[in-house]
């Protein structure tokens, strides 16, 4: 969040619900809700595209569709569920317009752990190689790890997201992150080969 | 990542986990784009249109509408005009000469040599006449072709064919005549690219299976030797004029950016940390010169060099502004090309496939031309004719004898070949082979 947005704000100490309600009429209420998630919505959105520009143009599409339907919003869940509903659909939308680029997926295989983050280049070679991994997940599996770790829901918020309980989130977690560690392994073998 | 999902985590997933939470902690979103959003919505938001009814604000919505009205029908008519096939960047500027260029190109006089395009994981060449565009393994006999590479003396076109997972390196003549695969068996894994040395005598290549070993195969399919380097490739390697040590755009735990190893010792010398684009580095014809595009994400400038390699002097072509910091969107600079005398540079600057732009730098560092807008992926023959992908379309544009700041004509050569594949932009790629005498 950037130290410009962080001025005083009247709706600073009230729950997302709350704010939800009072966004419906108050352009600051949801002015709030927004630098509260925008974060996340992004980073949702990056982690699926790869793509800054893109994940900026999915994040605007997704608060301008939040912000359409915000009167729909009955306050029954949490909202930065049914926010994340949102993106995702918007998320579903893009790839059926732009298929992912499968042959791209499969080009470098960078061993996770070995490069510095020092440098802007290693951080970015990095998170793609993290990305493509992700993308070779079967998809449960990958968005909810995108959810909780990107976008930081709760295994509850995520379930509500991907209409799956608590504990299935919690599986799905448990095995994406077992998938990501075999591949990665995999990579240091070839490495070390 | 949140504490409830921490804590019922497995102690060995545990450093996977950390590392998806440090990467997406890592992901900073750019403090122009919030704001510009947050206020795009607040204007958006319905309480911002309900204002008390007075006779300024009807004064005023009238106005707005009109306003509105007149912006509705500038937008028809820019959407009229938009359905219509518009003249090219180039056109627009120089529209009279395209007709004798196309002329020329078309009957042989200049632009004679054959054209190679990868596009959508085929590879086409320029028909004799170049009206079209004649694919190479029509029947995919050898899978996904998804690179190209001249010989040295332009005689001979190499590519890479991968079959499930298995690569080989066909080579063909300057006409595309049969494919005739370099390896005895596909053994090598995926192969992403193929590169000839200086001398026209030995291929390089790398597979998906391990980003830190190169192949070096004779040309003649003999003498595989396998190099594992100490650092990860993020971009095909280039050899260096005396063919003893490689170029590539890298990473190991202490450096990345442009880095520079001997084949004999494995050393890595750094040239720049701030190289940041796979192709974003190219030898001049000599080999005397190379140049490479920075990315100075502390300064927000990107700089084209050229550095004169036996001696490190460096000359700064031209700068662009990018925007600062680590976590920003930053353009890419792509597809360098030299000119054949060595004074000109082309490359390709752009953040998408839509929004780039063809700059020539002149090497002398005298200036900087825009040649096409909304257009990509150049190439420059050795007769002065620049090929180049625009609006699905591959242009060619004649650079002989450029002087002045002006555009050169440019015409629409061929139509980009239609293609099912969702493939990445930047996998695009043309390049010339020898000229016809």
């Amino acid at each position: 969040m950037t130290t410009l947005m962080k001025f005083y704000s009247p709706h600073a100490s009230i729950d997302d619900a709350q704010l939800a309600q009072h966004a419906k009429s108050d352009a600051d209420a949801f002015a709030e809700l927004y630098r509260r998630h925008v974060t996340s919505v992004y980073r949702y959105h990056l982690a699926h595209t790869g793509n800054i520009k893109d994940a900026e143009d999915l994040t605007s599409q997704t608060f301008m569709a939040a912000l359409e339907s915000i009167r729909t919003y009955r306050g029954t869940g949490s909202y930065v569920a049914w926010l994340m509903g949102i993106a995702a659909r918007k998320r579903a939308m893009f790839f059926r317009q732009n298929k992912p680029e499968t042959s791209i997926d499969e080009a470098i295989n960078l061993p996770l752990q070995n490069l510095s983050f020092e440098n802007p280049v290693s951080r970015r070679l990095q998170r793609e190689q993290l990305l493509r991994a992700l993308r070779k997940l079967s998809p449960d599996r990958a968005e909810a790890l995108i959810l909780c770790f990107f976008s930081e829901l709760t295994p509850v918020e995520a379930g509500r997201v991907l209409g799956k309980s608590e504990a299935a989130i919690k599986m799905l977690v448990s095995r994406g992150l077992q998938d990501l560690r075999t591949r990665s392994s995999l990579a240091m073998d070839v490495e070390y080969e | 990542m949140n504490n409830p999902l921490r804590n019922q985590i497995s102690p060995e997933d545990q450093p996977m986990a950390d590392h998806l939470t440090s990467t997406a902690q890592g992901m900073h979103i750019s403090p122009n784009f919030q704001s510009n959003l947050e206020t795009q919505l607040m204007n958006a938001h319905p309480s911002q249109h309900q204002r008390p009814s007075s006779w300024f604000s009807k004064a005023f919505t009238t106005l707005g509408w009109a306003l509105a009205g007149f912006a509705g029908i500038l937008f028809l008519s820019w959407a009229i005009r938009s359905l219509i096939p518009g003249p090219t960047p180039s056109q627009e500027i120089l529209p009279t000469p395209e007709i004798s260029l196309e002329a020329n190109v078309r009957s042989g006089h200049i632009c004679t040599a054959s054209l190679a395009l990868a596009h959508g994981f085929k590879v086409y060449l320029s028909s004799t006449n170049k009206t079209e565009f004649i694919r190479l393994d029509p029947q995919k006999t050898i899978g996904e072709l998804r690179a190209l590479a001249w010989s040295p003396d332009g005689q001979h076109l190499a590519l890479v064919g991968n079959t499930t997972g298995h690569g080989n390196i066909f080579v063909t003549g300057a006409t595309g005549d049969a494919l005739q695969p370099v390896l005895p068996k596909s053994e090598l894994g995926y192969l992403m690219e193929v590169v000839w040395s200086h001398d026209g005598k030995q291929f390089l290549t790398w597979s998906v299976a391990n980003n830190s070993v190169i192949y070096l195969i004779e040309a003649d399919g003999t003498g595989i030797e396998k190099i594992t380097l100490n650092l990860y490739m993020a971009s095909t390697p280039q050899f260096t004029p005396d063919g003893t040590r490689i170029i590539l755009v890298g990473a190991n735990s202490t450096v990345a950016g442009l880095l520079e190893v001997n084949l004999a010792d494995r050393q890595t010398r750094v040239i720049s940390r701030l190289v940041e684009d796979a192709t974003g580095f190219a030898w001049s014809s000599d080999g005397s010169h190379l140049a490479y595009m920075e990315m100075d994400r502390e300064l927000g400038e990107a700089r084209l060099i050229s550095e004169e390699f036996v001696t490190g002097n460096k000359i700064t072509l031209t700068t662009f502004p990018i925007p600062k910091g680590s976590g920003s969107s930053l353009p890419t600079a792509s597809n360098l090309s030299w000119a054949p005398d060595g004074s000109q540079v082309v490359f390709d600057f752009g953040r998408g496939a839509n929004d780039r732009a063809i700059y020539l730098a002149y090497t002398d560092g005298t200036g900087i031309v825009k040649l096409a807008e909304a257009a990509r992926t150049p190439a420059l023959s050795a007769d002065g004719c620049l090929a180049y992908i625009s609006r699905g379309q591959v242009f060619l544009m004649d650079l002989r004898g450029l002087t002045s700041p002006s555009i050169p004509p440019s015409f629409g050569l061929a139509d980009l070949p239609a293609s099912s594949a969702n493939a990445d932009f930047r996998l695009d790629k043309l390049q010339w082979g020898a000229v016809s005498q």
